[in-house]
């Protein structure tokens, strides 16, 4: 992959920036730091009008919301009764009915509850397992372009490693050695698939490195964690944010395949955890149709609207990737 | 800064569009494994195949351990062997008495330990040699003197002094104390000719050399790991030939295949180990040309209690809750558990709510507690009971001993059962109502922690023999482990004086009825320690195709199961249907719905993508050259 991408926002030198709009001579100059807000602020409201004219984008950005809101609000819709198995209120592996609009499973919960419920899950490990994901892969990337040398050999060498083997196998490994819990899956999830993360820092780090501003900031004596971190990172956020979005969507379907296999905490209700459910109760030879369908839809729904996000996401902040200005 | 300008907008197109594809395409193989009897699959394989031999295929979900009687332990090759090789005894189909089986008569002397067997002279195997009490005699000697031979059916020679065959017919087992249980040896007899090549019997697994000599009414001709088990009639068993010409046992690992299998005619039959779900069983019941087979088992399914795990010298190891000591709080996490709940929620009717430890099939030996006794669901009295033991609940509610630590408890689960886990999530509410919080660990393989000790409580069961003494033998202290951690007979730790004064008495009875009562009065013991907490006797829930098994000996006759007997009668007695049914006649109206349905859910998918795929196309368009 070519290595040269560019950001829309300038490096940091805010003492060259003009303040646009500024009131002008009147005032006193105002502070670097109230300069740097405004030029922050304007790059957000830059970016959300690039964003805007991606209709995928925005249909993506919808569907997280309306299931962002429906997984805050679970204990509030359904009430935190509805996963109990003792005071189930229908029967074993009903139909869909009127008061269970997506049938119950095989205790009698409505499925419904469950699948709103199964969101907060899926949705947490989805997301804490990318942000650990893609932490471990800016870590391993900016390091390994930095440092170069020896260093950056062995660590490439290990993320080679990682990359070729297979995420899936690894994960399961992990989830079985380890107790089975939340943590677990996250934990599994997340050392398994940040080498992508990795290699796509390192390679934009090398492109940030060779620029003369970063010489500049060495010759003046930056060492290198300031170069890394103030220099270098906020260099490589906007590709970190692209590519948490995408991690994201992997790790929900991860999560749902490690829940699928019996590999999570099986008293945590979550899609993976329900699809399992479903299977060991029979609903796949039975036809239960409505105890399978949602959950894998609602899987796909939101690994679809991550992945729409992050496309869009990914193209506003790089602009080879074709867009409109 | 130069950069390249690629190709615009082709990639993310590409992708979507592949996302796209890649979606429908998991629709679709989701569809067409949602729904059974699809269309798409092969026609049914017939019980009849053209040049006239039949055959019954069977699907199994364990796999074989192995093929060698001398290792042998897990239901599937325990079951094998009863169809390859003939018992010195066997147990009536009917009513589990012992009847002959390769020995004809069998006596013991006045002082109770010596046996002798009469030994049958038309018993050959199948590289037409005949079967002789020299066999028998090799085989129980071969068992005493090496132990790899040992390790599956050890205990039955434990007692054993010396095994002679003076002749052909004749069979001497010398006792060193009174055994009741010799009429029930389960232990296949081997060929001496052949098992005096194997070498190591640790490691001799019994499967290279095909056909595999024996003298039951099948004989094995093919195995492969983890995939079939083929036998075929042996035409010369001396009880008669088997109707069916062969016999397949084949590895279905997801039980929701093998119904699937059942469905459309590929198995004949689905083992009921583990049962069928009360959703498959009841989608069955409704197919034409299967039969669903409903009995009581012989299971029980009990709640295990550690009760703090020991060598048989008495050094302690492990890591059981100490609050687990006290029979207050055994008996209290007991009370709370409502079995009736268990019994109609988790297994929908197709078990027996529990009482003693042996199931109510064994009539013999089936004891319920008395009134006074019984640990019923009472969850005021089981407060009480901890509020006496010393945990009291603290202002969070949660309960706390003395030491104000919180009473959590662990709970052993198989991850494969998943009864255990609903059965889990019922006892953390009921508990948690108590206070007390639990942790349901379900692993893949529970003897790790199992023998070392390291649980609280665990899901426990037993299939029963006819005879109970191997279940009750396994919470004796002589079953303990000789050091920490290693593999032992032992159930779960228990040493109780009291029960191994009553075992040792039923042992040596020879008369039934005495002996009956021993056995009852061990379990009145075991159920006041509360360290076995029976919940449920599960049924044994299995069904077959009609058109390809016209009959089939279930056991007891009466009302019994099919697959896993103690005995070969199911697949001895099983007869072919005249006609198997030539067309796909297991697409039912309801499948057929399910059919639409997910092609349904496929269309409107495949549509909204579309839309989306044509939505983007457009915002594109403008951008395009």
């Amino acid at each position: 992959m070519t290595t040269s991408m560019e950001k829309p926002s300038e490096p940091r030198e805010p003492e060259l920036g003009k303040p646009s709009g500024g009131p002008g001579k009147a005032a006193p100059a105002p502070s670097p730091r109230a300069l740097t807000r405004a030029r922050r602020r304007q790059a957000v409201v830059r970016f959300w009008q690039q964003y805007r004219t991606h209709r995928a984008g925005l249909v993506g950005l919808a569907v997280l919301a309306v299931i962002a809101l429906l997984a805050l609000t679970a204990p509030l819709l359904v009430g935190a009764g509805s996963q109990s198995v003792t005071d189930a209120p229908g029967g074993p592996m009903e139909a869909p009915s009127g008061e269970f609009p997506l049938g119950t499973d095989q205790f009698g919960r409505s499925l419904l509850a469950l699948m709103l419920w199964g969101t907060r899950v899926s949705l947490t490990v989805g997301l804490l397992a990318a942000f650990l994901s893609v932490a471990i892969g800016t870590l391993v990337g900016i390091t390994a372009g930095h440092f170069k040398g020896w260093y950056a050999t062995v660590v490439m060498r290990v993320t080679d490693w990682f990359l070729v083997m297979p995420t899936l196998v690894l994960a399961i490994a992990l989830a079985t050695v380890l107790s089975r819990s939340v943590w677990t899956t996250i934990l599994a999830i997340g050392v398994t698939t940040w080498p992508t993360t990795a290699r796509l820092v390192r390679a934009q780090t090398l492109s940030v490195e060779s620029r003369p501003y970063i010489e500049r900031s060495r010759a003046l004596g930056g060492g290198h964690g300031h170069i890394m971190s103030r220099h270098v990172l906020p260099n490589v956020m906007p590709l970190v944010l692209a590519q948490t979005t995408l991690v994201i969507s992997t790790a929900i379907l991860t999560e749902a395949t490690l829940a699928f296999l019996g590999l999570s905490d099986p008293t945590i209700v979550s899609w993976g955890g329900l699809l399992q459910d479903a299977r060991e109760a029979g609903a796949v030879s039975s036809g239960n149709w409505w105890y399978l369908a949602p959950p894998g839809l609602a899987i796909a729904v939101v690994a679809l609207a991550f992945t729409l996000c992050g496309r869009a996401i990914e193209s506003v902040l790089n602009p080879k990737l074709g867009v409109s200005r | 800064m130069v950069t390249r300008v690629p190709h615009r907008s082709l990639r993310p197109r590409r992708r979507l569009r592949l996302l796209l594809a890649s979606g429908a395409a998991a629709l679709a193989l989701a569809a067409g494994s949602v729904v059974p009897g699809n269309p798409l699959a092969p026609a049914p394989t017939e019980a009849r195949a053209d040049d006239g031999t039949t055959t019954l295929t069977v699907a199994v979900a364990q796999s074989v351990d192995s093929l060698s009687p001398f290792l042998a332990q897990r239901l599937v090759s325990t079951s094998i062997h009863r169809l390859m090789y003939d018992y010195l005894t066997n147990y009536d189909a009917k009513d589990n008495k012992a009847i002959p089986g390769l020995a004809t008569a069998w006596e013991p002397s006045a002082d109770k330990l010596t046996w002798t067997y009469t030994i049958r002279s038309d018993s050959t195997w199948s590289d037409g040699r005949q079967a002789t009490a020299e066999d028998a005699a090799w085989t129980f000697n071969t068992m005493m003197t090496d132990e790899g031979a040992a390790t599956s059916n050890g205990s039955f020679v434990g007692n054993f002094e010396e095994v002679t065959a003076p002749s052909k017919d004749k069979l001497v087992i010398k006792l060193k104390k009174p055994q009741a249980t010799m009429t029930a040896l389960d232990v296949p007899i081997v060929p001496k000719h052949i098992w005096e090549k194997a070498g190591d019997f640790s490691k001799f697994n019994n499967d290279k050399d095909f056909p595999i000599v024996g003298n039951g009414p099948f004989i094995l001709t093919d195995y492969k790991v983890d995939s079939y088990v083929k036998l075929k009639a042996n035409k010369d068993f001396w009880r008669g030939s088997p109707k069916f010409d062969e016999l397949v046992f084949r590895y279905y690992k997801d039980q929701d295949a093998a119904v699937a299998a059942l469905r459309k005619g590929e198995v004949s039959f689905v083992a009921g180990s583990p049962s069928l779900t009360p959703a498959q069983s009841a989608s069955l019941e409704n197919a034409p040309d299967i039969k669903v087979n409903d009995a009581p088992g012989r299971r029980f399914f009990a709640l295990a209690v550690n009760p703090g795990a020991r060598t048989k010298d008495g050094q302690k190891f492990g890591d059981g809750h100490p609050a687990l000591l006290d029979q207050k709080v055994r008996h209290a996490l007991f009370m709370a558990v409502d079995r009736k709940t268990i019994i109609d929620k988790v297994f929908q009717g197709h078990a027996v709510e529990g009482e003693g430890y042996i199931p109510p099939r064994f009539g013999d030996y089936f004891w319920k507690p008395s009134d006074g006794q019984k640990l019923a669901h009472d969850p005021a009295k089981a407060s009480a009971l901890l509020d006496e033991a010393g945990y009291r609940k603290n202002s969070a509610g949660k309960r706390v001993g003395k030491d104000g630590k919180p009473l959590d408890f662990r709970i052993l689960c198989h991850a494969t059962d998943p009864n255990d886990k609903a059965i889990g999530k019922y006892l953390q509410e009921w508990w948690g109502d108590q206070g007390i919080g639990l942790k349901v660990d379900c692993l893949d393989n529970v003897s790790d922690p199992w023998y070392a000790g390291e649980y609280d409580l665990a899901f426990d069961g037993w299939s029963v023999n006819p005879d109970p003494d191997f279940v009750l033998s396994i919470h004796t202290c002589a079953a303990l482990p000789a050091k920490a951690k290693e593999t032992a007979a032992t159930d779960n730790f228990i040493c109780d004086k009291r029960y191994d004064e009553l075992y040792k008495k039923q042992l040596a009875e020879y008369d039934p009825a005495k002996r009956a009562d021993l056995v009852k009065q061990l379990e009145s013991r075991l159920y006041d320690t509360g360290y076995m907490n029976v919940m449920a006797y599960p049924n044994a829930v299995e069904a077959y195709r009609t058109d390809h098994i016209a009959s089939i000996t279930t056991m007891p006759s009466a009302a019994g199961n099919i697959y896993g007997q103690d005995g070969y009668w199911s697949w001895w007695s099983a007869v072919p249907a005249a006609g198997a049914s030539s067309s796909g006649s297991s697409d039912s109206g309801s499948s057929s719905t399910g059919v639409l349905v997910g092609i349904g859910i496929a269309v409107v998918v495949l549509a909204g993508g579309g839309l989306l795929f044509a939505m983007r196309r457009r915002s594109t368009a403008e951008d395009r050259e």
